[in-house]
């Protein structure tokens, strides 16, 4: 663990939560710095944003999980755009 | 007259959304007379989502067209998905087309999922191993469907809905290297051989929303995370 490059690290951090069924989340980045694990992207829930750490803490037990994830609030739907 | 038109994609329902869009779509029916999905209904695509999808989508007061998305066919279930939204009065398109009576006017809808390949010049093609002539074959199949569905729809106005993009400008904020698997070309091409008013699409969630045709078809990216929306509204004239 100690010996492997920080982007296969990040690699299999992506897969498992594009791939663990807790999550199936494809749009988080993941960037590995030192002994920290970076998440960032966004979700329209708390408990996606919360699970996706524990999913990155399993697939990475060694890094600090820094969750930069933002909850996004959905608006209203706005103006209509004329075509 | 004019034909006024919802749209959103990747709404990615889970129980912890339960009640949460259905209300954020509360009043639609003063703001659009069809209501159009992109696909990505659901997170993890099983039966269980496909019933809170249907609950959740029930008893609107305008039309409902519907396409899937690739996390609706995670879990082998995209069939039972389809036809729970159906029982629920929801026209769920696959590669065919449906038209809708809008204020006096017949909006033609062709509609699927459409899938991946990449652009123009930076694309993967029919060569090599059988994986590889599998994926491009796809592709190209939908495109050709797509093609014959509006071909033959006779109606007013024509609107295309895919949950792949048929563009690359609408996936401006996505990396560059993953462009093959948010969509292809060939869908593009297919339209614009036949003509349509718009492309409607959803997948790229890091995208931007709006973009052109080689052909000049306005495309837009209407996935709920690039919208930050419950959905879109767009406004087609009359005039053609």
């Amino acid at each position: 663990m100690t010996d492997e490059a920080p982007q296969y690290v990040a690699a299999r951090v992506q897969q498992a939560l594009a791939e663990d069924e807790r999550t199936h989340e494809l749009g988080i980045r993941v960037d590995v710095r030192g002994d920290q694990l970076f998440l960032r992207g966004q979700v329209p829930a708390q408990e996606r944003r919360e699970i996706i750490s524990t999913v990155a803490s399993e697939a990475a037990p060694d890094l600090k999980v820094r969750n930069e994830i933002n909850v996004v609030e959905v608006r209203d739907p706005g103006e209509e755009e004329a075509l | 007259m004019k034909a006024h038109i919802a749209a959103v994609g990747d709404i990615h329902l889970g129980e912890d959304l339960r009640g949460k869009y259905r209300a954020q779509v509360a009043g639609i029916e003063h703001r659009a007379d069809v209501f159009l999905i992109a696909g990505d209904l659901t997170r993890h695509g099983t039966v269980k989502e496909g019933r809170l999808v249907a609950e959740e989508f029930r008893d609107l007061q305008i039309p409902v067209v519907a396409v899937l998305g690739n996390h609706d066919y995670h879990s082998d279930a995209e069939e039972e998905i389809a036809d729970l939204l159906r029982d629920v009065g929801i026209t769920v398109l696959d590669d065919n087309s449906t038209v809708i009576d809008c204020n006096g006017m017949r909006l033609g809808i062709v509609g699927g999922k459409g899938f991946g390949g990449g652009f123009a010049g930076k694309c993967a093609s029919e060569f090599g191993e059988p994986e590889i002539k599998a994926f491009v074959r796809h592709t190209k199949a939908i495109a050709d469907r797509w093609r014959i569905a509006l071909k033959e729809l006779d109606a007013d106005h024509k609107i295309v809905l895919s949950h792949y993009s048929p563009v690359k400008d609408t996936l401006e904020g996505e990396p560059k290297e993953i462009y093959p698997f948010l969509g292809s070309y060939l869908l593009a091409e297919a339209v614009d051989s036949v003509g349509a008013d718009l492309i409607l699409h959803g997948h790229a969630h890091l995208g931007t929303e709006k973009g052109n045709t080689p052909g000049g078809i306005r495309v837009r990216n209407v996935a709920m995370p690039v919208l930050r929306r419950a959905y879109a509204c767009y406004c087609l004239d009359g005039a053609g």
